[in-house]
C-alpha cells in the first residue's frame, strides 16, 4: 500500500501558499475618508437609516431586519425644527409597534413625550399592533434649530424577562412636521 | 497513475481542498478584538528584558503560550505589520500541515487510506475550527494540533520501528507544544492510547511523558494565578458532566445551523442529528469492541483526553475548544464510515447518507463562523484604517467616534487598535456607552467615552472631529454633530479624568506635572475634581503606574481624602508596575455636580537632574 507522500504534501503546500499569496494582497494601507460634512440634521428620521443614529440619541438598540429599532423604556431623539415651527408649531409623529411579548406581560403601555419641557399628552396601547402616536408640539418648545424629545414608557420589560436587554417598543421613524 | 497512488493523493489532498473552500472568508480575514492587544505587545518591547518579559509572562487568565500567541504576533508584526493576509496564510499552512500529518498518522493506525482521508475530511469541516481558521487570536488551537499530531506521528514511528531517535524527537516536539498551549498537556496520555490500541507492551514508553506534562503543571501552577472568579474560575463538580454534554453535542456542529434561518422542520431535524450520529457512533463501537477491535475505543478516548481540562470552565463555553477534542470525532466517524462502506450496498448508502449529511451540515456551519468573522474584521479594518487617515487629515486633534455599536467595540475599539496606527486621542461621542452592550469582563466602555464638557470645549475651540462608520467608510460628521451636542451635551465635570490628556487640564488641581507623553506624574499631594457619582453604591478608580525606584525603601502608601473624608493608607508594592485602586464612595454624594479627590504620598522622588519631586504616575481617576 502506498504511502502518503511527505514530499508530495510540502511541495503542494508551498505551491498553494504562494500561488494564492500574490492574488490574495488587499490594500490595508489606507483607507479614505469622507471629508465633506454636508450632512445636515433632519426633522424627521427613519430608524433604518445609519446615517440617522447621530439624532437617536439614547435608548435605542441596534437596527434588526434593516428596518427598526427596539428601544428601552426611556428613549431620545433630537430633531430639527421644521420651517415655521417657532411660530406655528409642529406635529410630532412617532411611528412604532407594541409588540405581543411586551403586552402579554404588561396588558399596556402608555408613551409620553417632553419636548423642551413640554409635556405632551400620554397614549394608552392595550392591543399589540402598529401605531403612529401623534401630538401638537406648541412653537414655544420649538425655538431652537434643534429640540430633543423624550420619550418614556410606564411599563416595559426589564432587562432579564424576555432577554438580556430591556425592552420598551419597536420605532420605525420619529419626525416633527410642519403645521 | 496506479488507483493506490490516486487513493494516497486524495487522502490529503480532499481535505486540504475542503479546507480551504470552507474556510477561504477565514484566509482574508482582517484583525479584531483580542488580535489588537497582541499585536499591541510589540510596543511594550523597548529593551531586551521587555522582550522576554512579553514573551514569556503570564498574560490573560495566566495563560503562557510564547509561540502561539507572543512570538506568532510579534514576529508578523515586525515583518508585515498591519497587513493580515501573512498571519492568516500561516494559519492555513499550519492546518495544511495538520491535515497532512492527521493523513499519515491514521494510515498507519489503520492501514486504511480510505479512513485518513476521512478522518481529514469529516475533521476539516468541524464548525469548531471556523474560529480558528478566521481568527488570528485562536491560532494556538491549529499550532497545538500541529505539534500534537506530530508529535504522535514520530510516537508511532517509535512503535513501529523501536528506533529512539523518533522516540527523542517526538519528546522534542511535544515539550515544544507548551509554548504553543496548555491543553498539550494531555499528549501522554493520547500517545498512550495509542500505544495501548496498536503497541500495548510499548505503552510504558509513554511515562517519562507524563512525568513531563506533571512538571509543566506544577510549574504553570506556581507561575501563572488561576482566576477564581469570573468566566475562567474553574469549578470542579457535577457541573463538568453537563458541560461534557454541551461539547458532546456541540461538537457535531448541527446546531449552528439555528443562524441560518432555515425551515423549522429542518431546523428540528438538524437538532435530532447529533443523537442519530451519537447513537451511530456508539453502536458502532460496541460492536467492534464485542469482536475486540480495541482501535474503536481511541476516537472516545481522544475525545475525552483533549475536552477533559477545559470541562471545569462552565462559565467560559466556546467552540474552539473542540477543536483538537472533535479530531476525536474525525477518527471515530472514519472508522465507521470505513466498516460500514464494506457491508454492502444498503450499508454503504446508509454511512454515505450520514456522511454526506455531516459534512454538508458541518460545512456549512464552519463557513457560516468563518464568513461572520471576515465581516466583523471587514468592519475594524474600516473603522481602523479609516481612523489613521483621518489622524492624518487632522493632526493634533480629538478623534470622536459616533455610532459605534456593540459589535464594533468590542471587535474594534475595546483592545485599542488605533494605537497601532499611531491614533492614540480617539475616543467615543458622550453618551455611546447607550448603545453599547457592557460585558464588564472584557472591558468597560465607559474609559472609551469622552466627556460631555469636555466634547462641548473640544468642538468650540475646533479641537476635535467627529466621525461615524457609513457605508464602509469613515463619514466626517463634526457640524451635524455640533449642532446635536449644543442640544444636549452640559458641561458639567467628567466622572472619569484621564490625567494625561489635555481636555481634563482643567479638572486638575495642584500637584501635577506637565504631561509626558500621555501620561502625567504627580507629586507629593495632587488633587483633582469629578462629577460626582450617579448613585449610591458607586466607586472611585485609580489607575496608573508606579516606578520601581519609589519602592526601594519598601512599599509606597497612599492616602486618598474625597470631600474631605479619608480613607485608610492604600500600599503599592509591585516595582514598574501597574496599579489599581478602588475606594466604595460614602453615602450622600450621589447627584453632586463637584467632588473633591485629594491624594498624598507617604514619600516620593527627587531625580538629581532638575529637582522636580515625583511620586505615582496617572492614569486615570473615575467614579463609577
Amino acid at each position: 500500500m502506498r504511502r502518503l507522500s511527505l514530499r508530495g504534501a510540502a511541495a503542494l503546500l508551498i505551491f498553494i501558499v504562494v500561488a494564492v499569496t500574490p492574488y490574495c494582497r488587499r490594500k490595508t494601507a489606507r483607507v479614505e475618508t469622507v471629508e465633506e460634512d454636508n450632512t445636515q440634521l433632519a426633522s424627521v428620521i427613519q430608524a433604518n437609516d445609519a446615517k440617522a443614529s447621530l439624532q437617536l440619541l439614547k435608548g435605542f438598540y441596534e437596527i434588526e431586519q434593516g428596518a427598526w429599532r427596539w428601544t428601552k423604556g426611556q428613549f431620545s431623539v433630537t430633531l430639527k425644527t421644521p420651517p415655521q415651527a417657532g411660530v406655528k408649531g409642529a406635529m410630532l409623529e412617532l411611528a412604532l409597534t407594541v409588540p405581543e411579548p411586551v403586552l402579554q406581560r404588561t396588558q399596556t403601555t402608555t408613551i409620553s413625550a417632553v419636548v423642551n419641557g413640554a409635556a405632551l399628552e400620554p397614549e394608552t396601547f392595550s392591543k399589540p399592533g402598529q401605531y403612529i402616536y401623534k401630538r401638537p408640539v406648541p412653537a414655544s418648545a420649538l425655538q431652537a434649530e434643534a429640540v430633543t424629545i423624550d420619550f418614556s414608557l410606564d411599563k416595559f420589560l426589564a432587562a432579564g424577562v424576555v432577554e438580556e436587554r430591556e425592552l420598551g417598543v419597536i420605532v420605525s421613524s420619529a419626525g416633527l412636521l410642519a403645521q | 497513475m496506479t488507483r493506490e497512488r490516486t487513493l494516497a493523493a486524495a487522502a490529503w489532498a480532499l481535505p486540504w481542498l475542503v479546507c480551504l473552500a470552507v474556510y477561504w472568508p477565514g484566509l482574508l480575514a482582517w484583525f479584531q478584538q483580542d488580535d489588537f492587544a497582541w499585536l499591541g505587545l510589540t510596543m511594550e518591547i523597548h529593551s531586551q528584558q521587555d522582550f522576554w518579559r512579553a514573551l514569556f509572562e503570564p498574560r490573560a487568565q495566566g495563560t503562557i503560550r510564547p509561540w502561539s500567541e507572543r512570538a506568532y504576533f510579534m514576529g508578523m508584526y515586525t515583518l508585515f505589520g498591519l497587513d493580515a493576509l501573512p498571519f492568516r496564510a500561516l494559519v492555513f499552512a499550519t492546518q495544511l500541515l495538520n491535515l497532512f500529518l492527521l493523513a499519515r498518522f491514521v494510515q498507519r493506525l489503520t492501514g486504511s487510506l480510505l479512513t485518513a482521508g476521512c478522518a481529514g475530511l469529516f475533521w476539516t469541516v468541524n464548525p469548531s475550527l471556523g474560529g480558528p481558521m478566521s481568527w488570528s487570536s485562536s491560532y494556538n488551537q491549529v499550532m497545538c494540533t500541529a505539534f500534537l499530531l506530530g508529535a504522535l506521528v514520530l510516537f508511532q514511528r517509535y512503535l513501529e520501528t523501536g528506533r529512539g531517535g523518533y522516540y527523542w524527537a517526538q519528546m522534542a516536539v511535544f515539550v515544544l507544544g507548551f509554548g504553543a498551549l496548555e491543553i498539550n498537556i494531555v499528549y501522554p496520555a493520547v500517545a498512550a492510547l495509542v500505544a495501548l490500541v496498536s503497541k500495548p507492551r510499548k505503552a510504558w514508553a509513554t511515562l517519562p511523558m507524563f512525568g513531563i506534562s506533571g512538571v509543566y503543571f506544577l510549574l504553570h501552577s506556581a507561575m501563572a494565578a488561576k482566576p477564581t472568579t469570573g468566566p475562567y474560575a474553574r469549578h470542579y463538580d457535577a457541573s463538568m458532566l453537563s458541560t461534557l454534554w454541551h461539547y458532546v453535542y456541540q461538537s457535531f456542529g448541527f446546531n449552528n445551523l439555528a443562524e441560518l434561518n432555515l425551515p423549522p422542520w429542518l431546523t428540528q431535524a438538524a437538532s435530532a442529528m447529533p443523537y442519530v450520529l451519537g447513537a451511530a457512533l456508539l453502536g458502532f463501537t460496541f460492536l467492534m469492541v464485542w469482536r475486540r477491535q480495541w482501535i474503536a475505543l481511541l476516537p472516545a478516548g481522544w475525545f475525552l483526553c483533549l475536552i477533559g481540562p477545559v470541562l471545569p470552565l462552565k462559565d467560559h463555553l466556546t467552540d474552539y475548544y473542540l477543536v483538537m477534542p472533535s479530531i476525536g470525532l474525525g477518527l471515530w466517524m472514519a472508522l465507521a464510515f470505513h466498516w460500514g462502506w464494506r457491508r454492502g450496498i444498503w450499508m454503504r448508502a446508509l454511512v454515505m447518507a450520514m456522511a454526506v449529511t455531516y459534512v454538508g451540515a458541518a460545512a456549512t456551519s464552519g463557513r457560516t463562523v468563518a464568513r461572520y468573522n471576515y465581516d466583523r474584521s471587514e468592519r475594524a479594518r474600516q473603522l481602523v484604517m479609516g481612523v489613521a487617515r483621518a489622524r492624518e487629515l487632522h493632526p493634533g486633534k480629538t478623534i470622536l467616534l459616533q455610532g459605534v455599536g456593540t459589535e464594533l467595540f468590542w471587535a474594534a475599539v475595546n483592545d485599542q487598535p488605533f494605537r497601532l496606527n499611531g491614533s492614540n486621542d480617539v475616543h467615543l461621542t458622550p453618551g455611546s456607552e447607550e448603545h453599547i452592550e457592557a460585558h464588564p469582563e472584557l472591558g468597560d466602555v465607559t474609559a472609551f467615552v469622552f466627556p460631555s464638557g469636555a466634547t462641548l470645549r473640544a468642538l468650540q475651540g475646533n479641537k476635535a472631529v467627529v466621525y461615524t462608520l457609513d457605508q464602509g467608510r469613515l463619514r466626517n460628521i463634526t457640524r451635524s454633530y455640533r449642532a446635536v451636542a449644543a442640544t444636549q451635551l452640559k458641561d458639567e465635570l467628567a466622572r472619569r479624568i484621564d490625567a494625561g490628556h489635555p481636555a481634563y487640564a482643567g479638572q486638575l488641581g495642584a500637584g501635577w506635572e506637565p504631561i509626558t507623553e500621555r501620561y502625567r506624574w504627580m507629586g507629593k499631594r495632587a488633587d483633582a475634581f469629578l462629577g460626582g457619582p450617579r448613585k449610591d453604591g458607586e466607586k472611585l478608580y485609580l489607575a496608573g503606574f508606579c516606578a520601581a525606584i519609589l519602592l526601594a525603601k519598601g512599599p509606597l502608601h497612599l492616602t486618598v481624602r474625597v470631600d474631605g473624608v479619608a480613607f485608610a493608607p492604600s500600599k503599592i508594592e509591585k516595582p514598574d508596575g501597574a496599579f489599581e485602586l478602588i475606594y466604595p464612595l460614602p453615602a450622600g454624594l450621589a447627584g453632586k455636580e463637584k467632588i473633591h479627590v485629594e491624594m498624598e504620598l507617604d514619600r516620593t522622588y527627587v531625580p538629581p537632574e532638575d529637582g522636580r519631586e515625583l511620586g505615582l504616575v496617572f492614569g486615570s481617576l473615575a467614579i463609577r
